[in-house]
Formats: C-alpha cells, structure tokens, sequence
C-alpha cells in the first residue's frame, strides 16, 4: 500500500471522528454562533458608518480605503485591489487569521497525544507507516479547521448578501478567494499543533503546550515588530497574510512558500519523532 | 521436529533445559499436529492446513479471493531475536534474549511481573525499538510495516480501542488500512467478528463495550485477514471464565493456522494451549523450548498415593527407571526416566503403576511432568 493511502485512510477516519466527537460538534457550532454574532457586528458598523459618512460619496470610502490598504501592506497594487473588497469579509477574513490558532489548539491538542495516551495508536502502527499515520492526523485535523472556518466563511458570504452589502457574485468571489488564502496558514499551525500533541503522552499537558507555543510564537513576533526584526515575525504563520492578500505575485509567492515550508518542517519533525520514539 | 523450536542462546542464571535437536520429531503435548506435518503434506503455508477451513470458512474464502497482495516469503522461523536488549534510561528491561519461534507454533512468554514480557512483546509487535540485537519478524524488522502488512496481528494488553468509533467501522478501517480490497473489507471484518462471537456489535460505540466485549473485538482486529503470525499480550486478562475459556478456545481454533505469540501470567492457559514457551525472569531469558520440555514430562512422572504401603524400593528396580525420590509428607513418588530406545512416559507410567498396585499402593493421582507453574517457580525468583 502507498504512504498516500496509508494517508487517505488516516485523514478520512481522523474527520469522521472530528465531526462525530462532542468536542468537534461544540466547537462547529461556537465557530458558527461566533461568526455570525461578528458577522451582525460588522453590518451593525457597516449601517453606521453608512449614516454617519452620508455626505461622502462611494468613491472617497473607496480611495479612503485605497489609501489605508497601500499603507497596511505596502504596496499600491495590493492597496487598489482590495478596494474594492467588501468590507465586512475582509474584516472576517482577519479575524479568522486571528481566530484560527485558538480554534486549531483546542481541535488538535489531542491529535495525536490522546492516540498515545491509551495506547490506542498502537492500532495504527502495525498497519501504517508512522510518518503516513502523522501526515494523517495533520492532513484530517487541517481539512476539519478548514471545514469549519468554510462554514463561518458562508455565513458571512450569506449576510453580506442578504444585506446588499455587496452582489452575490462579489460576495462570493472575494469570499472564496479570502479563504483560500487562509488555508495555507491554518496549515502552518495545524503542523505545529500536530507536533506539540505528538510530544506529549497526556492531553491537557499537550493542549497547555500548544497555548504557550503559540503565545511563544506570537510574543517573538510582537518583539521582532518592536525591534524592526523581519527575522523574528516570520516565524510566526500570521505574519504571511500580508502576503498572501498582496496582488503582487512574488510576494503571493513567497507567502505561499514560507507556509509550505514551515508546514513541512513541523509535520517532517514530528513525523521523524514519531517514527523513533517508542509507543 | 518438535512444533516448538525455541533454543536458549543467552546464559542464564539458572541452567535452562536441553533444546531439542533440530532434526528431531517430537509431536507436542496436546496432541495437535506439528507444522511439520504440514510440511511432510508438501506445504508450508499455515493457510493450507485443512484446520483452517473448518475454523473458519468465511475467512478462508476471503482469503482465497481477497488477498491483494501478500508478499509470501516462506520462512520456518516466524520470530527470531538475537541478543535483544532494550533499556529505559538505566534500567534494563531486556537483557540480550535470544530465541527462536518455528513457524506454525503457539508460543508462550512466561514471567513474573517484571520479567521483561510485555517488553519482549513490544519490540516484537515494533511499538518499541530494540536497544542493541536484532529483532526479526517473517524476516523483516518489525517497523518494516509495508513488509508485514496483514501478515501480523497484535493484540496489545492494555490499548483501548478508540472511543468514537463504532466496532464496525473500526474493523473495517483496520481491514483497509491491511491492504485489503476495498469491497472485501466488510466481508472481513464481519466475518472476523463472528469468529469472536460479536456479530450483534457491529453498530455499537466501542466506548460502549464491557471489557469482555473489548477484548473479543481487540482480538477480532488482531485476527483481521488472517495474518501469519498473531501477537496476543494477555489475551484472557480480566476476563470472566466463560469469556476466557471463550477466547482459549477461540486460540486453539487457530492453531496451525498461523504462528501465535501468547503473553500471559495464567501458566494452565499457557501450558493447555502452547506447543512452547520462553521463560522470562528480570528481563533475561532463563529458559526455552517445547512444553515437553518445560515440564520434563517426557523424562519424569508425579504418582501420589493415599496413606498405605509405598513401595519406592520395588520402582526404583524397574529397569527403565533412572531415579526414584519419594516425599513423605506429601506422599509423592517422583520417578525419573531416560526417554527414547522405545521408553516413553506412558510405558514407565504402566510399568510403574503395576508394580504399586501388585503391592496394594493407594494411587490418588498420577502426572507427567513438573506443571508448568511449578517450572517457573523454580526458575524465577
């Protein structure tokens, strides 16, 4: 049997458990009560807006925002295209970004760790390889994190819609393309929270790692923006939706690659780990 | 040649008892064919013994029309460790063991707690890595997963099965994960949880199974495409007597099916359903071979009389006997014989008893052999 096999039948199995579990379903439906309570936030702001800025037409907002988004990322052609994004997903978008480590922690902590912890891996590893059956794990737990935030996605998608916010074709477009943008990163720290779990025997211990790892992470990025060290943010996954929005493709690019890269390297790290260590 | 080939390799504390010669034939204790039969009958293959069928004839179909892919290197010892040492920071567990399991046989892994089993069986099963030696299964190291893939089955002693899933889909995601076809993975595992009498289960969560229950299914996915060679760690552990007599039973079905590896503390099990065991003490190897062997029951016989006349002089002449010990208090005759020239227990057995009872010897019972349990209390600590 192939190592994609092995793989398929492991990621297929860890979903099935994913959305069966009281864990998987509490946390679908707090990301969806989440998502729209942000969602009728932002269209409350939106309508605010919208009566306080009465004497300033579309295109000011729009050159406004032009302006803002130049300034956010650096670079004109980024700051004209999302221009035009309706404002509600790209602010949905963000708060993904922002969300999806805490909703990745508390999926995946015990990934791997409450497999261990019974020994019930065992199962597995007279009949996978163990780097198919890690690559499994990461693979079902980032397809479950990228499932859920889809949903929370369609809701906005839906309200934008239904609340003229944008056209139907607009809405979903930009919709599906912030998305997917979100995917390469979600995986960065699905690998992460791969590699915290498959260290620890016993879960709470592996979902107390997992937060300070993350919080490691975000802090060498909060020091390495005070200090005017590139080097330090780009350890931190959040820092690459800067370029994975932008409109310039080398930069799309190099986002895309920092992500794969990183994920390979914390899921081949804890594939290697989980290969030599005893079960 | 005897079904159990183990040899000691490893000095021992206490002097472990002469292997069989290689080329000897020896049928083991509980009369079961030896897979030397087998082979006599112009086939090695564990599947081909006519046993197989009538265990299980679904499986067997499944086998013969499922089987995708089985790399089938005919070997004659299924387990092999040389020198096998395994070390958790400074204690060591395992300490060089050697042995050899023949192909075909149900051997045993006896010891004290502590002893070094679950280890051994560990390393066997790949969930632990040797320290030094080499460690072979079929051939192939046991993380060699792709080489052995559906050709061993584990039922590891204290794994639970995994809480969301249902027995069922469990089964079956064991069955696809053994390269089984796709459309033959049901059959199989249905078929398999028949074999453990668990066919109403199929739907239920296995969080929601008795330990009984979950030993049936562990076992049930141990067995999954009838592997060649099948690791069971405690197969009977916590289990209530009917259940384990179940599950024993269910064991001897497979034998010469298949090479089974049993782990166990309960000696009686081991001694009904082995053809050989290892004998384990603070992680080193203190002796192996057959259960004859084990037991000596081919070299001494255990008659103990009721209060009366005991005759020890008059059995002690018998020509074929070599030694006579007597225990008065516990009225014990122990009579020692050198077998082979057409001598064997159930002779000396014979020849012994007509002399105690030509001299009005009160026989309350007669043995072959030590037991097992009482081997292993003197070969450990």
């Amino acid at each position: 049997m192939s190592p994609f096999s092995e793989v398929r039948f492991v990621a297929q199995r860890e979903l099935r458990k994913s959305f069966r579990s009281a864990k998987g379903i509490v946390l679908l439906v707090l990301s969806l009560l989440g998502g729209t309570a942000v969602t009728l936030l932002l269209a409350w702001v939106q309508q605010l807006k919208r009566e306080k800025l009465q004497n300033v037409t579309p295109e000011m907002i729009e050159s406004a925002r032009e302006d803002a988004m130049t300034q956010a990322f650096g670079d004109p052609a980024t700051g004209k295209l999302l221009s035009h994004t309706p404002e509600v997903l790209l602010a949905m978008f963000f708060i993904t970004i922002w969300l999806t480590p805490l909703l990745i922690s508390l999926l995946g902590f015990d990934n791997v760790s409450g497999d261990m912890q019974h020994k019930t891996v065992r199962y597995w590893t007279i009949r996978t390889r163990r780097a198919s059956y890690m690559v499994g794990k990461w693979l079902g737990l980032w397809t479950t994190v990228s499932a859920i935030t889809l949903t929370m996605h369609a809701v906005i998608w839906v309200v934008c819609i239904i609340r003229g916010e944008a056209p139907a074709a607009t809405a979903i477009s930009w919709g599906v393309r912030l998305w997917i943008i979100t995917l390469p990163i979600s995986a960065v720290w699905c690998g992460i929270s791969t590699l915290v779990s498959s260290i620890f025997k016993t879960p709470i211990v592996a979902l107390l790692a997992t937060f300070a790892v993350f919080f490691v992470l975000w802090v060498t990025f909060l020091i390495g923006l005070r200090f005017n060290v590139n080097a330090l943010t780009y350890v931190y996954p959040n820092t690459y939706d800067g370029f994975l929005i932008n409109a310039r493709i080398d930069r799309w690019m190099t986002g895309l690659a920092a992500c794969v890269g990183m994920t390979a390297l914390y899921v081949g790290a804890s594939s290697y780990m989980f290969t030599k260590r005893d079960l | 040649m005897s079904a159990d080939e183990a040899t000691t390799t490893k000095e021992a504390s206490a002097p472990p008892p002469a292997p069989a010669p290689a080329a000897e034939s020896v049928p083991p204790a509980n009369g079961t064919p030896a897979p030397a039969a087998k082979a006599d009958a112009g086939d090695s293959s564990p599947m081909s013994n006519p046993y197989a069928k009538e265990a299980a004839p679904s499986a067997e179909i499944f086998i013969a029309e499922g089987a995708k892919k089985r790399k089938k290197k005919p070997v004659e010892i299924a387990i092999r460790l040389t020198k096998v040492t395994k070390r958790f920071g400074a204690k060591t567990a395992v300490d060089g063991v050697s042995l050899k399991v023949k192909a075909g046989s149900v051997y045993g892994l006896i010891g004290p707690n502590g002893a070094g089993k679950t280890t051994t069986f560990s390393m066997m099963a790949g969930f632990l890595q040797p320290t030094e030696g080499v460690l072979e299964v079929l051939g192939y190291s046991p993380m060699q997963v792709d080489e052995l893939r559906s050709r061993i089955g584990v039922l590891p002693q204290d794994a639970l099965l995994p809480g969301t899933d249902k027995v069922g889909e469990f089964l079956v995601h064991m069955a696809q994960l053994q390269d089984i076809p796709p459309d033959a993975c049901e059959e199989a595992a249905r078929a398999v949880l028949s074999e453990v009498d668990g066919r109403d289960w199929w739907g239920v969560k296995c969080s929601s199974l008795s330990h009984g229950m979950a030993k049936r299914v562990q076992l049930a996915q141990a067995l999954i495409g009838d592997p060649e060679v099948v690791l069971l760690d405690e197969p009977t552990a916590g289990l209530d007597p009917r259940v384990a007599y179940e599950v024993r039973q269910l064991i001897k079905s497979r034998k010469g099916r298949c090479t089974l590896i049993v782990s166990s503390h309960n000696l009686a099990e081991l001694e009904e359903i082995c053809d050989g065991a290892a004998i384990l003490d603070r992680g080193r190897l203190v002796a192996s071979g057959s259960m004859n062997e084990l037991t000596a029951s081919s070299e001494e016989i255990r008659i103990k009389l009721s209060p009366g006349p005991a005759p020890v002089p008059l059995v002690r002449d018998l020509p074929m006997v070599k030694r006579v010990e007597w225990d008065e208090e516990r009225r014990e005759l122990v009579v020692y014989f050198e077998r082979g020239q057409g001598v064997d227990a159930e002779q000396v057995i014979g020849a012994v008893l007509w002399v105690l009872l030509q001299n009005q010897a009160r026989i309350s019972a007669v043995s072959k052999g030590r037991g097992l349990e009482q081997r292993v209390m003197e070969l450990t600590d």
